[in-house]
């Protein structure tokens, strides 16, 4: 037997559009062969380089959906903190400025105080000194009237007064002196 | 037009003669064009990039579409077995749209669908033997052993059944397709042709495409689990 292919010369045999013989079942056998080698080639040149290429692009999305995951954990965590710290900001804020209030208040009372003390001096000294200046007034409105009417008194006694009418005299007007000065 | 399968060869191999049809001419030829665009779908998958546009669209939504469908109808541990389907899916559809061009689908030749049947009978009793061991062989005899003859035609009426419908779909559109070109005056062999085309070729190629993996689908993963 031969083991070589060998184009046939003769006529070729007529077509047909079904048939069950020999031929049918070595086409088919040849049919096969081609199904199973168009598998392997399209398992290895395509379909499996693609479904690498697919899965690899999903895992490649799922770490990157994973890491935006974890960032936006990380994210809200800080926001959490960040809220947190503006909370106790906050609280602190009122904190200082309660304290402040109190303070203020404090020494604006303190100053009032003082404030009010030193017036209170201030008028009171104020007062002494009116009073002081006052009696000193007094003292010399009342030594001058007396050395007036000394000097009247005198005057007149020298010219026609005796001793008791004299005295009479003085002290007459000395009081009355007195009285309107006061009471202006 | 021609209704029947031509001979264009005839080779003596040993001794046998073995006609070369124009069936596996043309599945050369759809061999061809289909490994070339893998090729070059290949070339072009280093440049595919994180978001799809054009071509890198298409070649994704063929094997992600036709994976998900293989997963889910095969099951997880079967899904090993669906790069088997892919190439049947898209040889047979490939094989439909051939026959838009006016030229001979290889699927319209029973050779032709009893060697896809063929192979799905056999990954069939390969995985039931290698998924349920002796469980398979037992449900032969289920429910009764009498019951074992009837088992055995309904086994071998698979791959039969299986590659007739195939064969039948496509070679009606075929005939129709041929008594048309044949029957009627040549100015009405152009535009009307189209719609008879798309509904026999394309139409119809795809339903039946879709049939033929579904249901060898089925077989197999039933045989298995």
């Amino acid at each position: 037997m031969r083991s070589e292919i060998v184009f046939l010369a003769q006529a070729l045999p007529e077509g047909r559009v079904f048939a069950l013989d020999n031929q049918t079942f070595i086409s088919s056998g040849i049919q096969l062969l081609n199904a199973i080698i168009l598998a392997i080639a399209l398992t290895f040149i395509l379909y499996k380089p693609v479904k690498e290429f697919l899965e690899e692009r999903t895992n490649k999305i799922q770490n990157k959906i994973d890491d935006s995951d974890a960032t936006m954990a990380k994210a809200n965590e800080l926001i959490a903190e960040y809220d947190k710290k503006i909370k106790e900001i906050d609280k602190e804020r009122m904190e200082i400025l309660e304290d402040a209030r109190i303070k203020a208040v404090a020494e604006s009372k303190l100053i009032i105080d003082e404030a009010r003390e030193e017036a209170s001096e201030l008028k009171k000294r104020s007062l002494d000194s009116i009073v002081a200046e006052k009696k000193r007034l007094q003292d010399e409105t009342r030594q001058y009237i007396i050395e007036l009417a000394s000097l009247m008194a005198k005057k007149y006694i020298t010219e026609n007064m005796d001793n008791d009418t004299q005295d009479k005299i003085f002290e007459e007007t000395l009081a009355k002196m007195e009285d309107s000065q006061w009471q202006s | 037009m021609n209704l029947n399968i031509d001979n264009l060869w005839v080779l003596d191999v040993a001794g046998t003669e073995i006609w070369i049809t124009e069936t596996i001419f043309n599945t050369w030829i759809i061999m061809s064009i289909i490994i070339a665009l893998a090729i070059i779908a290949r070339i072009k998958l280093k440049s595919f990039k994180l978001v799809p546009t054009g071509f890198q669209n298409v070649v994704e939504i063929i094997v992600e579409v036709f994976d998900n469908f293989a997963t889910n109808a095969l099951g997880k541990n079967l899904s090993y077995i669906a790069p088997w389907y892919f190439m049947v899916f898209v040889f047979i559809f490939s094989s439909s749209m051939f026959s838009i061009f006016g030229l001979r689908a290889p699927t319209a030749d029973w050779a032709t669908t009893f060697a896809l049947a063929f192979a799905s009978f056999s990954l069939m009793i390969i995985m039931g033997f290698k998924h349920q061991k002796g469980q398979y062989l037992k449900s032969f005899f289920n429910p009764h052993f009498v019951f074992f003859p009837l088992n055995l035609i309904g086994e071998l009426a698979k791959p039969v059944s299986l590659s007739f419908r195939l064969f039948g779909n496509m070679l009606s559109g075929t005939i129709i397709l041929t008594l048309y070109y044949s029957l009627t005056p040549l100015f009405v062999q152009f535009g009307i042709p189209a719609l008879l085309h798309g509904f026999f070729d394309v139409i119809f190629g795809t339903i039946q495409t879709y049939i033929f993996v579904i249901i060898s689908i089925m077989y197999v993963e039933s045989a298995a689990s």
